[in-house]
């Protein structure tokens, strides 16, 4: 605070929200757009920001409840969207569970354990998460097609099967955690060992206390990627009811109809959970979580 | 309580790749002892220590503790405890979860946990911290915390690994008189590493010296003696170095006489030093090396002044109780610690005297003739 500052300094200042906020207008415009038009009567996608004659048409279908025309008819809702996004929040609440679950043990031995092989693998990793799972999709329809015939439950058309798909997306998560654990010393887990703990207990009682902010980073991360994941879902799901939120918006948008209004209900929609899930997730995003253990 | 003995210990961490960290080390500890692992760093002290704590395996030998075989019992059933240098308390728990863990996951009934736990704490004086984290405890408390929590496992066998050297100078001196006196306390067998000799010296009922490895060496367990012993009668030019503070000066020099308990010296530069030195091992003419300690010098008026040694002094420093003279003696620095105020600057010509009984003398490999006298400054 007390640095002295040459007299410029308010005008650079001045300049510098100025540009921030060009910046956050820049990047918060098309979700007022979105809401906009989520508002807006008629399914248009251009317009005023503002809509002169707001209408709840939109989220009336959205939220799954029929509407009543001009001319008395009725449309009823033409989508199970709230079932939608009932089944992305399992979708991707599960994956990302399983996904911070096996990151986080895979982690623990890259970082820890001594074995054969470790820097082949942890590169190995790394070099076939390169490759998009997008240019696997046939390979992947196929896999899940076959395994559908033992397993049901894993197979197309089922969340299971979803699940399991997206949890071989982890070598980044692995990756990550691995670094963090890594800042941890290892004395702390010798001294556990010393004091009686197996490596099980040492991993859950000291090591994995210590890590709840990147566990938690993990966690919204994977959420995030499996709530808005398009094309994985959309080949290995088909039945309408289903659908992910992500993939069935899509549905209101045909060459000869483009539904923008509702399909804008649906997209703001989606991204409820992820910010409750944010919001949820921010109390553990804390540092200095292993201050004063060990003096270096 | 227990006995700990090695027996040709030796360890390698990658046979592929390296060379040997630890050769040959025989060590009998005896309950109740306090012994001290001192060396230059690289010399694998802190190996040896994580390898009877269990946290490194013995590549061959044998370790038994308490009689007990022990190469491949996992820590907890060796019945150690250690403090690391880092301190590794768990930051997550206050002071008391911290000393409670270990008893915890040996299943011992609440009592019993508070009961040691209160002890211990009445011992360290942590009982107004319990309820503390680490990170709001001082350097000190958490060393501390860290020594709690290898009491409350009452082990056999207490290790320290440097616990002293991420503390203050005063300290440090604090810390090291409380060690000292909990070894009194709970009369424990303690093993304990530092490369701060005056630490050695002033713990240890017996210390254990070692050395970076040399490939051709047979072990790099240099000597394992009392404190005073290893000042005294060093078995090499290494423990001399090592032992001492300032270090031993070394003149290189030839034999020229040699007596039943005393034998004569040339030095390089000329200067014939009588030294109280059994040197009937070696013969005439053999190349040897002159040690003597800084504090053993005398002025040479004194009447122990038997030999003469006179140098340039690069540098003086004046301390009040002592003074520090550093010289040149035929090319090699010298030490000069002086008992007061010597009126010497840098550029002046200083001789000092050399008494017998302060002479230590090692052959062309630098092991030690043995003395026959032992030297205190008067």
């Amino acid at each position: 605070m007390a640095i002295v500052q040459p007299k410029s300094i308010k005008y650079r200042l001045l300049a510098t929200h100025l540009v921030m906020w060009a910046f956050i207008a820049v990047i918060a415009f098309p979700l007022v757009m979105v809401i906009a038009i989520s508002f807006r009567t008629g399914n248009f996608a251009v317009g005023d920001i503002i809509p002169t004659n707001p209408t709840l048409d939109h989220w009336k279908l959205a939220l799954g409840m029929s509407i009543q025309n001009a001319d008395g008819s009725i449309t009823p809702p033409p989508f199970p969207v709230l079932r939608w996004l009932w089944n992305s929040i399992k979708v991707a609440g599960i994956s990302a569970g399983l996904i911070v679950v096996l990151s986080t043990t895979c982690a623990y031995a890259f970082a820890r354990l001594r074995f054969q092989g470790k820097d082949l693998i942890l590169k190995g990793m790394l070099i076939f998460q390169m490759f998009p799972a997008v240019l696997a999709l046939v390979a992947i329809y196929a896999l899940f097609d076959k395994i559908g015939d033992y397993i049901p439950w894993l197979g197309l058309n089922t969340h299971g099967g979803l699940i399991l798909a997206y949890m071989g997306g982890i070598a980044l998560h692995v990756w990550t955690i691995k670094g963090y654990f890594e800042t941890i010393d290892p004395s702390l887990e010798e001294a556990a060992s010393i004091d009686g703990a197996t490596p099980w207990q040492a991993f859950r009682l000291i090591l994995l206390p210590l890590s709840v902010p990147i566990l938690a980073v993990v966690f919204i991360l994977a959420f995030i990627a499996a709530i808005t994941e398009v094309p994985m879902a959309s080949i290995l799901l088909s039945d309408v009811n289903n659908l992910t939120l992500a993939v069935g918006a899509q549905q209101y948008l045909y060459p000869q109809n483009y539904l923008w209004g509702d399909f804008a209900a649906a997209a703001v929609m989606s991204g409820l959970p992820i910010t409750i899930v944010f919001l949820l997730a921010q109390r553990w995003l804390v540092g200095g979580l292993t201050a004063g253990g060990v003096k270096g | 309580m227990a006995d700990v003995i090695l027996k040709n210990v030796r360890k390698n961490y990658d046979p592929a790749v390296l060379k040997d960290t630890l050769r040959n080390i025989e060590l009998n500890i005896k309950e109740g002892e306090f012994i001290v692992f001192v060396g230059p760093s690289g010399c694998g002290k802190s190996t040896l220590l994580r390898m009877i704590a269990g946290l490194e395996d013995i590549t061959s030998g044998e370790l038994s503790i308490g009689g007990k075989y022990m190469n491949d019992v996992p820590p907890v059933e060796r019945n150690v405890g250690m403090v690391f240098q880092s301190y590794a308390l768990y930051p997550h728990m206050n002071v008391y979860e911290n000393m409670a863990f270990g008893l915890k996951l040996k299943k011992m009934d609440k009592e019993t946990i508070h009961k040691r736990v209160s002890r211990a704490a009445e011992i360290l004086g942590l009982v107004p911290l319990l309820e503390r984290k680490p990170k709001a405890l001082s350097g000190g408390q958490r060393q501390r915390v860290a020594i709690g929590r290898s009491i409350v496992q009452q082990p056999s066998v207490f290790l320290f690994d440097e616990p002293l050297s991420n503390l203050d100078a005063a300290l440090r001196v604090k810390m090291r008189i409380e060690i000292a006196k909990l070894h009194k306390e709970l009369n424990s067998t303690i093993i304990y590493v530092t490369h701060d000799q005056v630490e050695a010296m002033t713990l240890a009922d017996k210390i254990v010296v070692l050395s970076p490895l040399k490939e051709s060496a047979e072990s790099n367990l240099e000597q394992y003696g009392s404190p005073l012993d290893l000042y005294h009668n060093p078995s090499n030019k290494f423990v001399a170095g090592f032992i001492g503070s300032p270090k031993m000066n070394f003149l290189d020099g030839i034999l020229v006489e040699i007596g039943l308990d005393k034998c004569k010296i040339k030095l390089n530069s000329g200067d014939i030093v009588t030294a109280c030195v059994d040197a009937r091992r070696g013969k005439v003419g053999d190349k040897v090396e002159l040690g003597i300690r800084p504090e053993h010098l005398v002025p040479v008026d004194h009447p122990d002044a038997v030999g003469r040694l006179s140098g340039q002094v690069q540098v003086a420093e004046h301390l009040g109780a002592e003074s520090f003279v550093y010289m040149e003696v035929d090319g090699k620095d010298f030490t000069v610690k002086a008992a007061s105020e010597i009126p010497v600057d840098t550029g002046d010509t200083l001789e000092v005297g050399v008494p017998a009984q302060a002479c230590y003398l090692f052959d062309s490999t630098e092991q030690a003739f043995p003395r026959t006298a032992k030297y205190n400054r008067t």
